[in-house]
């Protein structure tokens, strides 16, 4: 911009006063906390038409009060959902199933989405889609809090607002994502406002995954970064894990956990895989949580949309062969 | 800490009401304290850094002012500067040149016998450059006699950190910086008005206008192999204005910051790429104070324009040569690019140097077309794209990846209109293009009159329309998943 001192110069001799100032200020502000509020409502309503997969905008417009199944894990679980699939389940099993699994979420993330969902609703069971990724890291626990991407779908609420104020001074969740929230600035900011909020594995739910030794390395060192050894962030997430069944019960829901199943070539890639298996089932056996471990059941690669996500056909065959069976089976039986 | 972050928006106010609460001879104090925790945000070591330089030219400073004996003085002075200059010299390319002498003696020696040099991974602190060459400036005004010693120490010390203009300049003189710190430090209300207006500009062409072109210029040079000429061509012109953007909009913060402050610093951009000739844009309108700087202590020095054609030739050479030099970075690396970056830039000087005679033999043989608005825009347009070439050097991972750019584009050329028509352009991209023409217009409005004047003698209504309309353009449009500006990396 053009010689600014001389502009200054120019202002500084018939300037304003510091009183006119402080009061232009003030109008200023007040004018544009008006427009941001119509701005913030105008993105808040935008969301209700172009929301779809974030957990949040489910359980804000879930239509029932109550459900016989709520999905709670990572990305592994989406699945479930995508396209036509969760009706497809609903109907073949006759319940009534909620899907709030959302990507790279860990245990904190979704005791936070569960906490939220039994405010509003009920449900008699929940299925935990375990992933050992995710109990290994804070990048897919309280960092998850400040993902834009979910804050950008998250409708407001002041309940909600409040939850994750206590998660912030309580569970290690930083403040600025709560800022972030309460303001709207993410869905505000969002350049993709228009488009339906749907994850990109979605759009890729139908294909044929092609294998390939580098993706799948590429994928395993992405989802288990350096903390992954790290024995107390391990049993920190354990522990949540722990409370978001003890929650889970507390409200009259029952909890099965279960592993989906991943190609061997990918399985055999995760570090820790043994001990993690053993001590999630002792935690598990401790509390009479039935758990079934699924992940070699099918390794042919025409399950799988890319390096560890099962596609419609995978999905379908892994319906049939044993999730319907869990589904539908007396949640007072165990496995 | 990043002039876009949740943490600096908190910090800048909390700075800016102490410093007003706090008695005029304290201010100093607090704004160095605010620089200190402003420079250690990201990391703390680099305070070691910081303050070795300060007490490096302060010392040194002292030195030269209390005696007056030719050898001790230069002594002072050599010290100084091979500690400020030296470091900044070892940080960027010790690395590099002990790789390229071990591959040098493995080609004449084998790999056996062959030089052993170890790599130090060493990494030049953020800001490094910029705060090295003030504090040579200082040394070296100082020795000439331009500028009295600083004898307080903590202004010496705030003219190195101070935090504006710490992590990417300008490189302020301490000639113009020291005098306003021994004045009050104490703001106008204009002053605070022109500041938040230049901090409003700053971060929408940072975050608006740089960082959505980010994406789009990465994409172009990661696939360079693979795309089509449209595709780097888009590349190419959208890095000339992510670069502009990011650099000067990060400038025009730091100097809407200082003025909050009661600090005024230099005008570092005019509108570049209305330049008529790659000399006005190097020498009047791009990154002016360290054109200056050059000017001063490297081209001058060397003889300037007095010493014969030979020598002047030889000097534009060797400054942009060194220009090349301090830029090459961490951001795109460190590689020969650089240098033929610089070396490309000193052939368009050359080269503007010949042809002068012929371009004034025509202005006088026919006055009223070199005048015209048609000689102008084309002499504008060349230069850009003179500019936006050499850029591809300045960007592209290495010498290979930017000639293969340039002749994909090169061979290309004649079937752009066709390609153009079929070329799928995405919703980013027509953003891109759209800010960048939104850009131009109000560079062309203030290449005629100030846009701030015009601004400051519009009707209420307008004025505060165009400040909403910037303020929610940044909250709608803006990028603010703190992507670094480009050059703090140097």
């Amino acid at each position: 911009m053009q010689s600014k001192a001389s502009v200054k110069r120019s202002e500084q001799s018939s300037g304003p006063s510091w009183r006119s100032l402080k009061k232009a200020a003030v109008l200023f502000v007040g004018i544009g906390l008006l427009l941001y509020a119509g701005v913030y409502y105008a993105a808040e309503r935008l969301l209700y038409r172009t929301g779809d997969a974030n957990p949040f905008f489910k359980v804000a417009t879930a239509i029932h009060g109550s459900y016989d199944w709520v999905i709670l894990g990572a990305s592994h679980a989406m699945p479930l959902d995508f396209a036509d699939f969760n009706a497809h389940i609903e109907r073949e099993t006759e319940r009534q199933i909620l899907n709030l699994a959302s990507p790279g979420t860990g245990p904190l993330y979704n005791r936070f989405v569960l906490e939220h969902f039994l405010s509003r609703h009920r449900t008699a069971n929940v299925l935990y889609v375990v992933d050992s990724f995710a109990f290994y890291a804070p990048t897919w626990n309280e960092d998850r809090f400040a993902d834009a991407k979910l804050l950008r779908r998250t409708p407001f609420e002041p309940g909600l607002a409040l939850r994750f104020l206590d998660y912030a001074m309580n569970e290690g969740v930083e403040a600025a994502p709560v800022l972030d929230y309460i303001t709207g600035f993410s869905k505000i900011n969002n350049r993709k406002r228009f488009e339906r909020d749907i994850w990109e594995g979605e759009k890729r739910f139908e294909r044929t995954y092609r294998p390939s030794a580098s993706a799948t390395r590429k994928r395993i060192t992405y989802l288990y970064p350096e903390t992954a050894s790290d024995p107390d962030i391990f049993k920190r997430y354990l522990e949540e894990f722990a409370e978001l069944i003890a929650l889970a019960r507390r409200e009259g829901a029952s909890v099965a956990v279960i592993k989906l199943p991943v190609p061997a070539e990918y399985e055999s890639q995760l570090p820790n895989e043994v001990a993690f298996d053993a001590a999630v089932s002792q935690l598990l056996a401790a509390r009479q949580v039935p758990y079934r471990d699924f992940s070699l059941t099918m390794d042919a690669p025409h399950f799988y949309f890319d390096t560890d996500h099962l596609n419609r056909n995978g999905l379908t065959e892994f319906f049939n062969r044993h999730l319907k069976a869990i589904l539908i089976e007396d949640k007072s039986r165990r496995w | 800490m990043l002039f876009t972050s949740l943490a600096f928006f908190l910090f800048l106010p909390l700075a800016v009401l102490v410093h007003a609460l706090l008695p005029a001879g304290q201010r100093w104090a607090w704004l160095l304290f605010a620089s200190y925790v402003f420079y250690a945000f990201s990391d703390p070591f680099n305070l070691v850094y910081l303050g070795t330089v300060s007490v490096v030219i302060y010392g040194c400073g002292l030195g030269l002012a209390r005696t007056e004996r030719k050898a001790l003085r230069i002594a002072f002075l050599s010290l100084g500067l091979v500690c400020v200059l030296g470091s900044l010299v070892a940080f960027k390319f010790y690395d590099f040149l002990a790789g390229e002498l071990v591959q040098i003696s493995e080609g004449i020696f084998g790999t056996g016998s062959a030089l052993e040099l170890p790599q130090l991974g060493l990494t030049t602190p953020v800001g490094y450059s910029f705060y090295a060459f003030a504090g040579a400036s200082y040394l070296i005004d100082v020795y000439v006699g331009r500028l009295i010693a600083e004898q307080h120490a903590g202004r010496a010390a705030l003219y190195v950190a101070y935090f504006p203009k710490i992590l990417a300049g300008p490189i302020e003189r301490a000639t113009t910086f020291l005098p306003q710190l021994r004045a009050n430090l104490r703001p106008e209300p204009a002053q605070v008005i022109t500041g938040l207006q230049l901090i409003g500009w700053g971060l929408f062409k940072k975050v608006v206008i740089a960082d959505t072109l980010a994406p789009l210029v990465d994409r172009s040079y990661k696939i360079a192999a693979f795309a089509s000429p449209i595709e780097l061509l888009l590349g190419l012109y959208f890095f000339a204005f992510q670069i502009y953007c990011d650099f000067s909009g990060y400038t025009d913060i730091a100097i809407g910051i200082s003025l909050l402050f009661g600090l005024t610093l230099m005008e570092n951009f005019r509108r570049p790429y209305l330049s008529r000739s790659t000399a006005e844009f190097w020498g009047e309108r791009w990154h002016i104070s360290l054109g200056h700087w050059f000017r001063d202590y490297l081209y001058i020095p060397l003889g300037g324009s007095r010493a014969g054609w030979l020598r002047r030739y030889a000097n534009i050479m060797a400054v942009f040569m060194v220009s090349g030099l301090w830029h090459a970075g961490l951001g795109y690396g460190v590689g020969w690019t650089f240098l033929i970056w610089g070396a490309l830039n000193g052939l368009y000087q050359w080269a503007g140097l010949v042809t002068a005679p012929l371009w004034r033999w025509l202005g006088e043989r026919l006055p009223q077309i070199g005048s015209s608005t048609l000689i102008l825009v084309l002499r504008v347009l060349l230069t850009f794209h003179l500019i936006a070439i050499a850029w591809v050097f300045f960007r592209a991972g290495s010498v290979t990846e930017a000639l293969l750019i340039l002749q994909k584009i090169g061979t290309g050329l004649t079937q752009v209109p066709t390609l153009i028509t079929r070329y799928p352009f995405t919703a980013d991209q027509y953003l891109g293009l759209g800010l960048i023409i939104l850009l131009i217009g109000i560079e062309i409005l203030d290449e005629r009159r100030s846009i701030w004047q015009r601004l400051a003698s519009a009707p209420l209504v307008v004025r505060w329309g165009a400040y909403y309309s910037g303020i929610f353009a940044l909250l709608i449009l803006g990028s603010w998943q703190a992507r670094e500006f480009i050059y703090m990396q140097f």
